[in-house]
């Protein structure tokens, strides 16, 4: 895996986003938050019934998912350029571990809500504050991706 | 000029025992970026929202002054997360950031995005569906969207440039 991660970094691509493109797709990562995590936490907020109280959550989700894949699109695009230029770095730093891991952890929260909870919101969905199941899974993702950032932040910061 | 004025106090900061202390640990200041970004989250995630749903483009189905109400508590909550873990991160290095050019772009459009956001962004916002014509509902979610962004490009361009 190491080595594999030696040739990524030393491939063309690699080289050309460590020694040129680096703050450009850097700064897309760093304000692609806005569309990605920034997007996710009013539907996790609605999940609190700490927002938006007066739209049911089918409603909030309609209005949110476009923006929020395409943010996420966004994220692993540059995330994975970025991943190119430090690879043998990232692949034995904590902190970017410590990120892929809660960046699993929090979609397996999501698929886990809509396969179970989300079933049923048909009847709970209008209601201002969600069941406590549904709050969990808000609170669990706020948490989650408020870690992710920091895991992130500090890898960065390690470099 | 302006930045002359303030500089003994950017240096009485900088210069004070908590600027010393608060630039002394790279961990301390890697915190107070998390912290940073957390907020920026929160600002440029709630500015988006509420952006969207002026320019016509998203969240159609919400009723702008309620989108707006809505957001607004998270969205100042992440503005003055920013602020004060900025204005900390600022402390600890006061002196090689208060010459930078990306630092003064990025606190110049910050007045700017201030007085914007409690002004021509607050009252289109607030104000009751159909008051304003369609097209300055456009015009200050452009606003909101180049302002805001324009602050978080020229703060990555400090650590770059």
């Amino acid at each position: 895996m190491l080595e594999w991660c030696r040739a990524l970094e030393e491939s063309q691509v690699g080289t050309m986003v460590r020694e040129t493109a680096f703050p450009y797709i850097e700064g897309t990562h760093v304000l692609g938050l806005s569309l990605s995590v920034g997007t996710v936490i009013w539907f996790d907020l609605r999940l609190l019934g700490a927002t938006m109280r007066t739209r049911s959550v089918s409603e909030v989700f309609r209005d949110l998912k476009g923006w929020m894949f395409a943010g996420f699109a966004i994220m692993f695009l540059t995330g994975a350029l970025l991943f190119t230029a430090h690879a043998t770095e990232a692949y034995e730093s904590a902190y970017f571990r410590a990120k892929l891991a809660l960046i699993v952890a929090a979609g397996a929260n999501m698929a886990i809500y809509h396969l179970t909870i989300d079933r049923r919101q048909a009847e709970w969905g209008p209601a201002p504050v969600p069941p406590l199941a549904a709050r969990v899974a808000g609170l669990i993702s706020l948490t989650l991706w408020g870690s992710v950032i920091a895991a992130g932040r500090l890898f960065a910061y390690s470099l | 000029m302006a930045w002359e004025i303030v500089r003994p106090v950017v240096d009485l900061l900088g210069g004070s025992a908590f600027g010393q202390w608060i630039g002394q640990s790279t961990e301390r200041i890697a915190w107070l970026f998390v912290m940073h970004l957390a907020g920026l989250t929160l600002l440029l995630g709630g500015t988006v929202v509420v952006s969207l749903r002026l320019l016509g483009i998203g969240l159609r189905s919400q009723s702008l002054p309620q989108l707006a109400q809505d957001v607004a508590p998270w969205r100042t909550s992440g503005l003055l997360l920013s602020l004060i873990s900025g204005a900390l991160i600022f402390t600890g290095g006061a002196a090689s950031y208060y010459d930078g050019a990306w630092f003064r772009h990025k606190m110049t459009l910050l007045f700017v995005a201030l007085i914007f956001n409690f002004t021509l962004f607050r009252l289109v916002t607030q104000a009751d569906e159909g008051r304003f014509s369609p097209w300055l509902n456009r015009v200050t979610g452009g606003l909101a969207l180049l302002l805001w962004f324009g602050v978080g490009v020229s703060g990555r361009a400090i650590a770059f440039f």
